[in-house]
């Protein structure tokens, strides 16, 4: 199989190095630009498998805000981003809302669960 | 309500205020109040739901609102008082404040110590000199983010945004995560105003255009936003003629910069310096009106909100010694300078016998081999590159500090190719 | 709606319109004002200098030269009972060589002639030790020290509050379609709006940059108007004490009428350009426009940041090819009355115009009307609080009293929720009409921290969406939708 070099930026950390990746298929042969450890890491999975930590918001009923903002536990696959939004966009959580509470386990079969990332009391409770 | 008697009081509850809060606490202080304007905690961490948090604090990658989760529970953990819904509207020069809150109506708190921690704000269209009209759909990318985070709403269906800040990057993956369009992101200078990683994982993972040496020079349309024209700039940043271009869009959001947010600071009479908009300081955190400290972004717009936060707390520490009446006095007065490719910096002057760290951004990246150092022979280190979007250290030895001979009572800090 | 009837239809709640509503509620007529826009003032009576001038400018023997004066003393003695912010500051017209000298002898001598007060031409040092941030080219200066600076939001809305307390209806959103004549065209029966017919036997055409197209409906086309646009600048209050007096210079052949003023709440106000357009709505700033407002300022003031701007707009003149104002009442159709054409200083003028213009009804159209003093009429209001201006004791009562007082919404301007809900009650239905009345969103971050917070306090003392609000009315809505709805739009 045909060797190539591609150029990312790690997004692992926010130095953000550039990288210079030479792969064979979805092999990684080299890694440069680096500065630590986890820029191999970020490079690899960039190759093989792209993933993402996904954040958004969730509606809530009778919470003190209407919407509680929510995150994959773990980074889901890249290219099951979109699927995940409109997934949670159909939920609605009734308040009040726990930080780390889960919201919907194995979203979209990805095996990781969206969890809530605040607290949040229902509306008339005071803050 | 009775007027109230604190040992330390911190304004603002974000990062910078509930650190300080914690670091007043650690270092003894008794009665340690924060007073936040919002009815919740966190300050604007709150709208800030994206991971990239923690990273140095925590060493793990939290969302903002995670972040401030963690801070306020060791700040309840240590004893710090909160008072929400309530905004300081007054502050004398002796650090005593005037406040008003719903519930407690109008009261004065007066402290031994006053942490300054009222955060930033950012510059809108008006601060930037855009001609056209003035439909709605324009908005600042915060305020954009707080409607899409906290309110729920969303600000347009094509949005164009101007300028590269962080808030800005971060809002283009944030609408196009909510099935919306971005149409592109320009930049008026050469370079990015925000993270290199943000550029990627904001921008390139879902094909958003990012031009550089761009901007919008008109804005479209009478009563929601039509459009806006872009254009081409020179070295001098002027529009170049023939370059301009229409780009339908209902939504325009700016992240042009952060100004910090000073208006208490100046009623109090602290000092604030021109270049970073924030008091002049001293390692202390210490502003001119020596019981008012300051720390975090109303200083100088941090990249990251931990180095907020880790401000907060040595701020937090020093207000609490200063209170107790043993924060060090002063041994003798070195002026901070920034060189010729330093923008801001801060603090601005050295006072004490200990080691400083001095904080500064660049004025132009170096992206090749560089150093950054601090003039007399204080300190140097090689570094990859420097960039205007992210801050650098400049670590003080107490010890080469004092051996400085009388006569030297500037240092200057700089960073240049190697 | 549906059809009323009143006894006078005044076209336009600019402050000519509002100023002659006021004026007439203090009889026992039925009044209706329509304006084609959400909030009040619209037009030029929003997008001004603010300036009340002294008087000294106008050709004696013109109207303006009869009414300007008039109307700065009104606005000095209305400022009290009808709680409107007026600072008296006094004006410069600066001059810069010897020709300047001599425009500005002629400019005192007119002054005299018009009987404006306190008049003197000063020099350029004894000017710079009054103001020294004043350039150092200026040689002499004409000094008026009856020249004020209003917020001319507050006046506009605290005429047309009170003629409303006495019994005025203001119909916002209504337009003129048009006008209703007897079969023989003879006389006036009413208007057609957008939203129904208003029937009176008196019109006033007090429609500021649409005005000759309204008279065009009488079949008065006796002037027109050419829409001139001004540009300005708002400065940050931290310099709004760079100057104490409204700064003019003599023309030039380059450019006239560039001023730099402080305004009433101590922003520094710099401006305006003076361009003939075609469009009368089209109140777009030009990046050669403002380049040459700051040019011209910094001619007076040569220290003024560009980087203290907190934002630009423009406002459009009705300015009359007649050069003079238009209050006239028509023959044929009888019940018409112009009040138009009242380009600078038209906002200065309007109280005295509005006596004028009742006077004149009062001979003219007495066998239409009958001007009956009304007993009940009350010639005082009070404004929303101002709560920044307020003194401690009076923010602690105030605060006290309605806890909706102690909730800051506008950090910068320190704007209460109280006053915003109090400026809904009191008919703001948009972001910009908020403004209007409190200034939240006024200051220096332009709304980007309000803006959220005053769109959630309309939506919920309107008991509607927040997506139903909107900036300034019209298709001005504020946000587009539910973010997870979103996803799903256009489907059921």
């Amino acid at each position: 199989m045909e060797e190539r070099v591609l150029s990312m930026i790690c997004v692992s950390c926010p130095v953000g190095c550039d990288l210079r990746v030479r792969v064979q298929g979805k092999k990684v042969l080299d890694v440069e630009g680096h500065s630590c450890p986890r820029g191999i890491d970020f490079a690899e999975a960039e190759v093989a498998n792209p993933t993402r930590v996904f954040a958004t918001t969730v509606r809530v009923s009778g919470g003190k805000l209407p919407v509680c903002p929510v995150r994959s536990r773990q980074a889901v696959p890249k290219e099951r981003l979109f699927d995940i939004s409109k997934e949670v966009a159909r939920l609605v959580v009734p308040a009040p809302v726990d930080i780390g509470q889960v919201i919907l386990p194995d979203v979209c079969g990805t095996g990781v669960d969206i969890v809530a990332t605040r607290d949040l009391k229902a509306k008339e409770e005071s803050a | 309500m009775a007027d109230m008697q604190v040992d330390v009081a911190i304004i603002g509850a974000g990062p910078a205020g509930v650190a300080a809060g914690i670091g007043a606490r650690e270092a003894g202080a008794e009665d340690v109040l924060v007073l936040e304007r919002d009815w919740d905690l966190g300050g604007i961490l709150q709208q800030c739901i994206h991971p990239g948090f923690g990273l140095h604090a925590f060493k793990e990658e939290l969302t903002g609102p995670e972040y401030m989760h963690r801070w306020i529970e060791r700040a309840h953990k240590a004893g710090v008082a909160f008072l929400t819904n309530s905004m300081v509207f007054k502050m004398e020069s002796d650090g005593s404040l005037w406040v008003m809150n719903p519930e407690k109506g109008v009261f004065h708190v007066t402290a031994k110590a006053t942490v300054l921690a009222m955060g930033c704000r950012e510059r809108p269209l008006g601060a930037i000199n855009v001609p056209g009209s003035r439909p709605s759909g324009i908005f600042t990318a915060g305020t954009a983010q707080r409607f899409v985070n906290m309110e729920g709403y969303m600000p347009g269906h094509r949005t164009v945004i101007l300028g590269s800040g962080d808030i800005g990057l971060i809002m283009a993956r944030r609408l196009v995560w909510e099935g919306a369009r971005v149409e592109g992101v320009f930049e008026l200078m050469p370079w990015a105003g925000g993270l290199r990683r943000n550029i990627a994982q904001c921008l390139n993972d879902y094909g958003i255009p990012f031009y550089l040496s761009q901007t919008v020079i008109q804005v479209h349309g009478r009563d929601r936003l039509e459009g806006v024209t872009v254009a081409g700039v020179d070295e001098k940043r002027r529009p170049v003629a023939g370059t301009e271009r229409y780009i339908a869009c209902d939504c325009l959001l700016l992240a042009v910069g952060l100004i910090p947010e000073n208006e208490l600071s100046r009623m109090a009479g602290v000092d604030i310096h021109a270049a970073t908009g924030g008091p002049v300081l001293n390692e202390f955190y210490q502003t001119s009106r020596p019981s008012i400290f300051a720390a975090g972004n109303v200083v100088i717009v941090y990249d990251l909100a931990d180095w907020v936060s880790q401000e907060g707390v040595a701020a937090g520490r020093n207000a609490a010694l200063y209170a107790a009446g043993i924060l060090e006095k002063p041994v003798r007065r070195i002026e901070v300078r920034g060189g010729r490719n330093v923008r801001l910096f801060s603090p601005q002057n050295i006072v004490g016998s200990g080691d400083v760290t001095v904080y500064f951004r660049v004025l132009r990246p170096i992206e090749k081999r560089c150093r950054i150092f601090a003039e007399p022979g204080l300190f140097e280190r090689r570094q990859r590159y420097v960039r205007p979007g992210e801050m650098n250290e400049i670590h003080l030895k107490g010890a080469a500090l004092q051996a400085l001979p009388e006569t030297v009572t500037t240092i200057t800090l700089d960073a240049e190719e190697v | 709606m549906t059809d009323k009837t009143f006894d006078i239809v005044i076209v336009g709640a600019g402050i000519v319109g509002a100023t002659l509503a006021r004026e007439l509620s203090a009889y026992s007529l039925r009044v209706a004002v329509i304006d084609k826009a959400s909030d009040i003032p619209s037009g030029a009576s929003r997008a001004n200098s603010a300036m009340i001038h002294a008087g000294y400018d106008d050709q004696p023997g013109t109207i303006k030269a009869d009414f300007c004066p008039i109307g700065n003393r009104l606005y000095h003695e209305l400022a009290a009972p009808l709680d409107f912010t007026l600072k008296e500051c006094g004006s410069y017209v600066c001059g810069f060589d010897d020709d300047d000298r001599i425009h500005l002898e002629k400019l005192l001598e007119q002054g005299r002639a018009n009987r404006v007060p306190g008049l003197e031409i000063i020099s350029g040092e004894t000017l710079r030790r009054r103001e020294p941030y004043a350039s150092g080219d200026i040689t002499h200066a004409l000094r008026a020290p009856t020249g004020a600076v209003i917020n001319n939001f507050e006046a506009v809305l605290a005429f047309i509050d009170n003629a409303q307390q006495n019994g005025v209806e203001l119909f916002l959103e209504t337009e003129l379609k048009d006008l209703l004549l007897s079969a023989d065209g003879a006389e006036v029966v009413g208007v057609a709006t957008n939203r129904g017919r208003l029937f009176a036997p008196v019109v006033v055409n007090a429609a500021g940059v649409y005005s000759d197209l309204v008279a065009r409906m009488a079949g008065d086309d006796s002037f027109f108007i050419r829409p001139t646009r001004g540009e300005y600048y708002i400065m940050d209050k931290r310099i709004g004490s760079l100057v104490n007096s409204f700064f003019f210079a003599c023309p030039t052949p380059k450019g006239k009428g560039i001023t730099v003023a402080p305004t009433a709440e101590n922003n520094l106000l710099i401006g305006p350009t003076s361009i003939v357009q075609p469009g009368r709505d089209d109140t777009s700033t030009t990046a050669d426009g403002l380049a040459e407002v700051i040019d011209g300022a910094r001619r007076l003031i040569p220290s003024i940041p560009l980087n203290m701007a907190i934002t630009a707009f423009s406002g459009l003149r009705a300015n009359p090819d007649t050069k003079d104002f238009i209050v006239n009442v028509l023959e044929r159709p009888l019940g018409f009355v112009n009040a138009a054409g009242i380009k600078s200083p038209g906002f200065t003028s309007a109280p005295a115009i509005a006596c004028h213009l009742v006077e004149l009804m009062k001979d003219r159209l007495a066998k239409r009307i009958s001007f009956i003093p009304d007993p009940t009429f009350i010639p005082e209001r009070k404004h929303t609080p101002r709560f920044e201006m307020l003194s401690l004791e009076e923010k602690r009562r105030l605060a006290e009293a309605d806890p909706r007082y102690a909730q800051i919404v506008c950090r910068c301007e320190m704007v209460t929720e109280g006053q915003i809900v109090e400026a809904i009650t009191r008919g703001a239905r948009t972001v910009a009409a908020v403004k209007i009345w409190t200034r939240a969103g006024a200051g220096r971050c332009q709304g980007g921290f309000c803006g959220p917070r005053v769109v959630d306090i309309l939506a919920r003392e309107l008991g509607v969406s927040c997506e139903e609000i909107t900036r300034h009315g019209g298709h001005s809505r504020y946000l587009v939708g539910k973010t997870k709805d979103y996803w799903f739009r256009g489907e059921n």
